[in-house]
Formats: structure tokens, sequence, C-alpha cells
């Protein structure tokens, strides 16, 4: 991927911030296409480049696990699929996330799962492009939690579309620049229909 | 906001150069400043006793601009920067044990707009000031010294001590305004922590509106301990900077305990998130028995400074990260907290740990599964950077919320 970032890295008083996990659908998440990295050194944050207009290092994602499978011989490692109201996540745990590997190969699917992780944006040889999610951790939660996170991740892109809008998003700049042809009412139209499958 | 500190300290100002102010006058004019154009109370001080020495044309009071190089005139203290040669006249208000034979003496002295640190070189020759007299000094340096301006009093440098007694009214600075140099602060101590060092008297928290800072005491003779909850007048604190936080070096202060209560900021932060982690060192965990200290211990029963404790005390907690999707809080969950977020009693863990072949493994596990990725509402205090968690609750659907968010996606964008 592009390695966008500006050469100066970035001054941090206080020392160690982690960054926050976005809330964001599958259907969003699907659609990114630029991955970015500000600062030369090499501790500095990967971002994904959200269509919405925000930068995102980590998500948290609540959905239904509905497949797992353990890959590799020699270096083993777990595929998931989890699914929300939009669509599907891509999930992936390998040996260097041990524990997120463990949590996994331990829930019977179908299962509410809640999930902590990083995106990655991978581009296989065909040119297709998959953007998938490192897991850092995976609990198995009840429906009450999907449904606040749906709540929660509609709030989310909806506050992030109206920061676009009003042009405050923090890379809005980048947004032209790497969704030029993007519809900004796709993702509206998305946290409402998500919203409506929510049954209370 | 109370200005009859100010008031007062400006109307003095006026009267020893025998002219008097209507303090009314005098509170309408920062009022304004400070309420209707939202400047800084130590800049609408500046600026009040400025227009008023413009007036009455008085000199030698307020900040008159220019000066130069090697200036006689006298300046405030809260005026003087790193780098200047400057005349003030001040109150020695501390005066601190020389770190060094080359220093002969060291201390803090004070005008009614601020203080500073002096330093007196051996070298120097200067006269011994005394703890409480006010002395013109002359032509001395302005440095810094880590990153705190100071007052370099050198082989060129006039002192003269000034015999009239003033008042001195000292300026008092709100915690979450606080900058490196000396400051007086009225403050509630917030908590106390366990000291780290045999030479620490105290160290802890004080708070008051504006925010929280750490405090420490140094071992020395007449110093005491402040009393956890009340409330104190600090004069002349040390503000010292580390790793871009803030703490507060009381060893140079004098402090006397006030009357009434502070509402200290940040004493019901609420934040609604998930929580993302949990942190090694949670679920069940060993303390060290030793009155007073009450350290987690290592698995090896090992305590940091009491070394091995066999005779342990157990506690739950919960140390992790909570996320509400912007911001990333660190938070501790102490005993009562974690007991009804997590559905598990201290007993219950006990007894799970001692009959699980995983021991105390089993609890975290069990309570990494009960509580990682759920909503909740922390309620708790929030002190540099960390989320002390008094309340910790579930998150419940709201179908009111649901309605809204509903209304706003569906609404024209």
């Amino acid at each position: 991927m592009s390695n966008g970032g500006t050469p100066s890295l970035p001054k941090r008083d206080g020392g160690f911030e982690r960054e926050p996990a976005r809330r964001v659908f599958a259907a969003e998440l699907r659609e990114c296409r630029h991955q970015f990295r500000e600062g030369d050194d090499e501790k500095s944050p990967t971002f994904v480049l959200l269509p919405t207009g925000e930068r995102c290092n980590r998500v948290f994602l609540v959905g239904t696990l509905t497949e797992k499978q353990r890959q590799g011989d020699q270096n083993i490692f777990y595929r998931g699929r989890v699914v929300d109201p939009t669509g599907t996540f891509f999930v992936m745990a390998g040996s260097y996330q041990p524990e997120a590997m463990q949590q996994l190969a331990k829930i019977e699917t179908p299962a509410f799962v809640a999930v902590v992780g990083k995106p990655n944006i991978y581009q296989p040889p065909d040119g297709a492009y998959l953007v998938s999610v490192r897991v850092e951790s995976i609990t198995v939660v009840d429906r009450e939690t999907r449904d606040l996170w749906v709540l929660d991740a509609a709030r989310a892109t909806l506050d992030r579309l109206d920061a676009l809008a009003a042009g405050t998003a923090p890379d809005a700049a980048r947004i032209k620049e790497h969704y030029p042809a993007l519809d900004p009412a796709v993702f509206r139209k998305m946290a409402y229909e998500s919203l409506a499958q929510v049954k209370i | 906001m109370d200005f009859s500190q100010t008031v007062e300290r400006i109307s003095l100002k006026i009267k020893q150069k025998g002219q008097s102010v209507d303090s009314k006058k005098i509170e309408a004019k920062l009022r304004r400043l400070v309420e209707e154009f939202g400047v800084q109370p130590a800049e609408a001080e500046r600026s009040v006793t400025n227009e008023l020495a413009k007036e009455f044309n008085l000199t030698g009071i307020g900040t008159m601009g220019g000066g130069g190089a090697g200036t006689k005139e006298d300046r405030s203290i809260a005026d003087i920067f790193p780098g200047e040669w400057v005349t003030i006249e001040g109150k020695v208000v501390s005066i601190l044990s020389p770190p060094s034979p080359a220093i002969a003496q060291s201390g803090i002295i004070a005008d009614a707009t601020g203080a500073i640190r002096f330093v007196a070189w051996a070298k120097a020759n200067a006269p011994k000031m005394t703890d409480g007299a006010w002395y013109r000094i002359e032509s001395a340096v302005v440095d810094e010294f880590k990153g705190v301006a100071n007052l370099k009093i050198h082989s060129g440098t006039a002192i003269k001590p000034i015999e009239e007694d003033r008042a001195l009214i000292p300026s008092m600075v709100r915690i979450g305004e606080l900058k490196p140099g000396i400051a007086s602060v009225r403050a509630k101590v917030v908590q106390e922590w366990e000291t780290t060092h045999e030479r620490m008297l105290q160290s802890g928290i004080l708070g008051d509106e504006s925010g929280t800072v750490k405090f420490v005491i140094w071992k020395e003779a007449g110093k005491e301990k402040l009393a956890i909850g009340a409330v104190y007048t600090i004069f002349y604190v040390q503000v010292d900077e580390f790793n871009g936080r803030l703490s507060l070096n009381l060893s140079t202060a004098s402090y006397i305990r006030d009357e009434g209560d502070i509402v200290v900021s940040g004493g019901d932060t609420e934040i609604r998130g998930t929580i993302v982690h949990i942190a090694p060192g949670s679920g069940l965990i060993k303390r060290c028995p030793v009155e007073g200290c009450n350290r987690a211990l290592s698995r090896q029963n090992y305590c940091a400074v009491h070394e091995i404790q066999p005779k342990f005390v157990y506690d739950l907690r919960i140390k992790g990260w909570l996320d509400d999707g912007k911001k990333t809080y660190n938070m501790l969950l102490q005993r009562d907290v974690v007991e009804s977020l997590a559905g598990m009693t201290l007993d219950a863990a006990k007894e799970l740990a001692e009959n699980n072949p995983l021991g105390m493994d089993e609890v975290f596990l069990r309570m990494r599964d009960a509580v990682l990725g759920r909503y909740v509402i922390c309620r708790g205090r929030e002190i540099d950077n960390r989320l002390l968690v008094r309340l910790c609750e579930r998150l419940k659907m709201e179908t009111g919320e649901h309605a809204a968010l509903l209304n706003r996606a569906g609404g024209v964008p």
C-alpha cells in the first residue's frame, strides 16, 4: 500500500496514547482502499482510511461468528467470518496473537462475538481488495451487546458523515484524494437499514 | 468569580504611590475583562494596574515596557524571563538549604505579581538575606534551570534591604493554570499514596475546581503531613515538570489548613464505552500484608519492598482499557466494583483458584470472558489519564436512543 505520511514524527506529550477502537460497519470497512502511516518510525501506527472520513488503527465490532477455519501447517492461524447487519468482517488470529487465537479456537459457531482488532488491506494478485481484521481479543457476548453495538456503530458513522459534510473531518483532504467517487448517502442509508433491523 | 484579593492588591499598589481608587471601579474593570472578554485573571490584573498607573501618571508599578539589558527599572516578578538582567523588589518568603558549597544561599523571593527562585553564588560575596524581609535586588540575571526561571545573584548584583514592612498578598493560581516555577494554590488533598522513598514524607494528589496535580513533601525539619480530605492554602510551592506532567514540591512551601471545602474537578467523570482490553495483573491478586504497604505481590509472593510475604492478603481488581470510540482510557476497578460487574465475589474467586488446576489464571480467564467487549457506564475520578472507577454498570438498551438515531439516519442529509 502507499505510504503517504509526513516525514516528521508527531510529537506526543505525556507519553504513550492508545489508539481508540473505531466503530465501523462491515459494508464500510470493506470499501477501504487506502492505508498510510504517519511518521517514519518503525513503531508509528498504521491507519486505514475509512470512506466516511476518519483514520482508523483499531476497530471494535460485534456480530455473529458464523464460520471459523484452522489453516496452515507450521504457522497455524484461524480465520473467521463475523456477520453484522450490513455484511461480513473477515477476522484472523495467528501465532503472533496466541491469546486471541486460543479464544477464537474455543468458540463454537454460531455465536455473538465482540472483537477488538487491527484492520489491514490486502491486495491479492487478482487485483481485488480484501480488508481483514487481525484479532487482538474475541469474546462471546449476548444479543443485547450486539444491539448496543449496532446503535453505537450507527451513531459513529453518522458523526463521521456529519463531520465530512461540515468540512471538519480530520482527514477530509485524504478522502478527496483517495475516494473521489464517494457518495456519502450510501453510508447514511446503510446506518438506517442497520438500525431498522434492531428489534426492541 | 471573586476579585476581592486582586482588587486589594491593586489598590494597595496605588495607595503606596499616594493615590486612591474606588475599589468598586477596580473590580468593575477586572470583571469586564475576565467575564466579558475572557481575559486570563493574571493578565487582567496586569492591564488594570497599568491602566490606573497611566491614569495617575505613576511610575514603578505595573509593567511599563521598554527597559532593555542592564535596566535599573523595577520589574514585577511575574514579567521577567530567562536571559534578562533585572532589578526587582521583593520579600524573601523561603530559604532553602543550599544543595552545593558553590551556592551561598538559595530561596524564593516574591512580590505581589509572583515569585521566583533565587540563587546566590558563593563567589558573589552577597550579603545573606533573611526569611520574611524585603529587599531590592539590582542587576540580577534571570536564567533557566530545569525549565524554570531562576534569579542569579552574581558579583555585580547589589542587594539593598528595604526597611518598611510592606503588605504582600500572594496571587493564587488555579491548578489547571499552573506552569513550571513558583506558585501559590488553594487545594484539597484528594489522595495519599504509599511513599516510595525513605526520604519522602508524603505524596499524593491535590485538586481544586480546575484540575488535579501530584504533590510531594520531602522529609525535613518542621515539615508536617497534609490531612487527607482537608483544604490547604499553600504559599510558594515549587512547580516541577517531568515528562510533560506537573508536580508540586512542597518542600519550599508554607501551608496552612483552611476552612471550607472544594469541589474537585474530575471528581465525577462519566464515560460510556466498551472494555477493549483486560491487562495482566487483573483478577485475583495477592497483596503485601505489611501495614501501609498493600503492594501487589508477584506470583512468588514477592513484594518490591518487603520481599517474600507468605501471609499475603487476597484482593480483586481489573486493570484495562475503556474505549468510547474516540478516546481510550486506562481504567482501574477495585474489589467492590469488580465483584458487582463480573458477578464473582472475592470468596468465590479464592475458592475457584484453590480448586482449579489453573489457579489464579482461571479467575482471570473467567473475569475476562465476563467483561471484555461489554458496554459499560463508568463513573469515577480521572487522574493522570487513568480512570479510577467508583461505579461501573452494564449499559442497557434505550428505546429513545434507537428512535432518535433512526430519525437522524433517515433525515435528509
